[in-house]
């Protein structure tokens, strides 16, 4: 009996059992529409990830930091992230571009708004990048000398303006305020009206040979010093601005570890912001005193640490061989490609979790499956006992229920995912309706991928091939002379 | 017909046991049978003529004693050898049809060819031809719930001989029918004898067996009581 007569003999006596078919194929529908639904969720979720990280350019995208996580790291435990260290790690081959992190706090003013923010230096080639180079309108800049700004839709929306487009070509005003040790040196000797003469009259010369009253007067005189200079140095700040017309707009998203900042500024351009002091940022002050560079404004400007730096590299060069490379340089490195391998791992286990639920669900189908085909066997013993006269070999009986039990899987499989489908269209579309309300951008939950219904029809096969064999078994232990003399 | 035995059974034996006793269906049976002979076996309810087919057939397993086919010995046989035997050699008429109830008449005939590597479409052919010959044709698409005990037991033969079988057992074939269908299968045996099929008919009815076959085999108790030729006025021999 070759496979063809088995399918044609196999469904000819499924139909003439149709309810009860029917119904154990009901009960695989059900566990397959579980399993693949569940599985579709777990699809869904990895391949907006990962559809996420192709259209950035994520797995090619390469962050580098200082080792001690400093920005002013000390030279003797750990290599600087400066513009020395981006030309070392430009040469490495495979490696396409390089661009250093640079962000600073301004004032942005757009029409009749002015708001707080946070703007980044960035070279233009840095827009070769997937995750710079998608905008929501214009362009980039046309030179690292450009006064041009990209700024973010979202602070678009501060100004009031609610189309991209219409803020190309506009005037945006950028301004910074710095501190300078010079202010603070001023205030020493002159602050709020009060000379340093005119606190050294009320100075009794002859009580200073009093140790008492000689200690009190240096104590509150040098405690007054350091007032004046602190108050001029945070209170007088400068304002350095500049009027930038606005050549792109993109979204604001976040990209995990990849800082963007509502303002960007082209690299060279963004230089005279950084050129008359301190910003007025506390921690830029605190780094500026660690470094010991409060007082020489050149060696802070030439030597410039990074905090991070991003790499971008050639999707053919393996990413591991870039990142061993860096991180022998001193560096620590964080790649995409490494997180979502890790991501992919975590999905694996998730899947295998999912897919153990739609098994149980399976498995209980499987005992309707086996009550009946032991119903079936126990009705066509007769049957069974003619074949086996007419010369049905034990393998021939046992292949007919075999395939009958996988026909009953195949037909509760299909059917179920159809089912499963369905369920992940609707749950789907319920889930895209809660996320536009609540202004979260709309993306499928769920997806169908071919090896999805691959292993569903394997596995929904599989399972009930598995549950047939025992009666397959019993079936082809069928004594046809006993089963003969029952009639 | 041919000196060499077909089939060769020697001192078969098949015990069955029942709790604590042992039922000896067939105690010792030896008889030869040879190609182109129509043997009668004859014998009361019980005495194990229905064993013996089913021994014969290669159905059953014998407890002890020797069976050999063309010589071989069907101890030497596995089961897949046995089942292609059955598949090839021999065909089978049941006294009460054994049809399967939802397969039309056409279908039924056609299982007999589905183990002996018949293309389907030769095995439509041979069956709706075997099934025609023994007056079947408007029958083709009936089951065997629509068809009379005569119509059935003829399926039946039709199913036996479709394959070309070297040997044809027929267990009680007429027992179930009328005297006219009766008379009209014996008849239909008889014809395919005097074509060369060697057959066993196991019948109650010596009278039958005597007419028909050429030899009569009677059993009593599981043992061979008996073996006679048959000598029948005008044939060669008598």
């Amino acid at each position: 009996m070759n496979f063809r007569d088995l399918v044609v003999i196999s469904t000819g006596n499924l139909r003439r059992m149709k309810l009860r078919t029917l119904l154990t194929s009901a009960g695989v529908l059900i566990a397959i529409a579980a399993f693949v639904s569940m599985l579709s969720f777990g699809a869904g979720s990895q391949q907006n990830i990962e559809q996420q990280f192709n259209k950035l350019g994520l797995f090619t995208t390469m962050h580098v930091y200082p080792k001690d996580g400093s920005k002013n790291s000390d030279s003797s435990s750990s290599p600087r992230l400066d513009k020395e260290a981006i030309e070392r790690i430009s040469s490495i081959p495979g490696v396409n571009l390089v661009y250093p992190y640079d962000a600073f706090s301004v004032n942005v003013s757009l029409g009749d708004t002015i708001v707080q923010s946070k703007a980044q230096a960035l070279s233009s080639v840095a827009f070769q990048t997937k995750i710079f180079s998608t905008l929501l309108a214009g362009s980039s800049f046309t030179s690292d000398t450009s006064r041009e700004a990209i700024i973010s839709d979202e602070l678009l929306k501060k100004a009031h303006i609610d189309t991209p487009k219409t803020a190309i070509g506009k005037s945006v005003v950028i301004s910074v305020k710095v501190s300078t040790i010079d202010s603070g040196l001023t205030h020493i000797f002159v602050d709020k009206g009060e000379s340093l003469f005119d606190r050294a009259k009320r100075i009794d010369i002859d009580s200073l040979f009093k140790k008492a009253y000689r200690s009190r007067i240096l104590r509150s005189e040098a405690n007054e010093v350091a007032r004046r200079f602190v108050n001029g140095f945070m209170n007088a700040q400068e304002v350095i601005s500049d009027t930038l017309t606005i050549c792109g707009v993109r979204e604001s998203r976040r990209m995990g570890r990849t800082r963007i900042e509502p303002v960007i500024i082209p690299f060279e351009t963004a230089q005279r912001f950084k050129t008359g002091g301190l910003g007025g940022s506390p921690m830029e002050i605190m780094a500026a005193i660690t470094s010991g560079t409060l007082f020489s404004e050149q060696d802070r400007l030439e030597g410039q640490n990074f905090s991070q730096v991003t790499l971008d590299f050639d999707p053919k060069v393996p990413y591991t061989r870039i990142k061993d490379t860096v991180e022998g340089m001193g560096y620590r490195t964080f790649s995409f490609a490494a997180e979502f391998e890790e991501v992919q791992k975590v999905f694996l286990y998730f899947d295998m979790a999912l897919g153990l639920i739609g098994l149980i669900a399976l498995s209980t189908a499987s005992l309707g499956i086996v009550n009946t085909m032991v119903m079936s066997i126990n009705e066509r013993r007769r049957e069974i006992g003619i074949l086996k006269s007419l010369g049905a070999y034990e393998t021939d009986i046992r292949a007919l229920f075999l395939v009958e039990s996988g026909a009953i899987g195949f037909l509760g499989t299909t059917a179920g995912i159809a089912f499963g489908w369905i369920i992940t269209r609707v749950a789907s579309a319920i889930a895209k309706h809660f996320m536009e309300k609540e202004g979260i951008p709309a993306v499928d939950l769920f997806a169908m991928p071919l090896w999805l219904i691959g292993i569903a029809v394997t596995v929904g096969v599989g399972v009930s091939v598995v549950a047939g064999l025992y009666p397959a078994a019993r079936a082809a232990r069928v004594d046809p002379v006993a089963a003969l003399r029952n009639e | 017909m041919s000196d060499e035995p077909y089939l060769d059974a020697l001192d078969l034996c098949r015990h069955y046991r029942r709790g604590p006793h042992v039922v000896r269906a067939l105690d010792g049976v030896s008889l030869a049978i040879r190609r182109g002979e129509y043997i009668g076996v004859v014998g009361s309810s019980g005495s194990g003529k229905t064993t013996l087919l089913n021994l014969l057939a290669g159905l059953d397993t014998p407890t002890s004693g020797a069976l050999k086919f063309s010589g071989r010995s069907f101890t030497s046989m596995s089961r897949r050898e046995l089942a292609s035997y059955r598949a090839h050699n021999v065909g089978m008429i049941f006294q009460s049809f054994n049809l399967i109830s939802h397969y039309s008449a056409l279908q039924n005939v056609e299982t007999a060819l589905l183990f002996n590597n018949t293309s389907p479409e030769k095995r439509r052919r041979l069956s709706t031809a075997m099934l025609e010959q023994l007056g079947l044709a408007d029958r083709l698409a009936h089951r065997p719930a629509d068809l009379s005990g005569g119509e059935q037991q003829r399926v039946a033969v039709a199913r036996a001989i479709v394959k070309n079988p070297e040997i044809l057992f027929a267990d009680e074939p007429t027992g179930n029918l009328d005297y006219e269908n009766a008379l009209q299968i014996s008849s239909l045996m008889t014809g395919l004898n005097r074509n060369g099929l060697t057959i066993v008919l196991v019948t109650h009815n010596l009278e039958l067996a005597q007419q028909q076959s050429h030899r009569t085999i009677r059993m009593q108790y599981g043992h061979l009581v008996a073996d006679e030729a048959v000598h029948r006025p005008g044939e060669p021999g008598t």
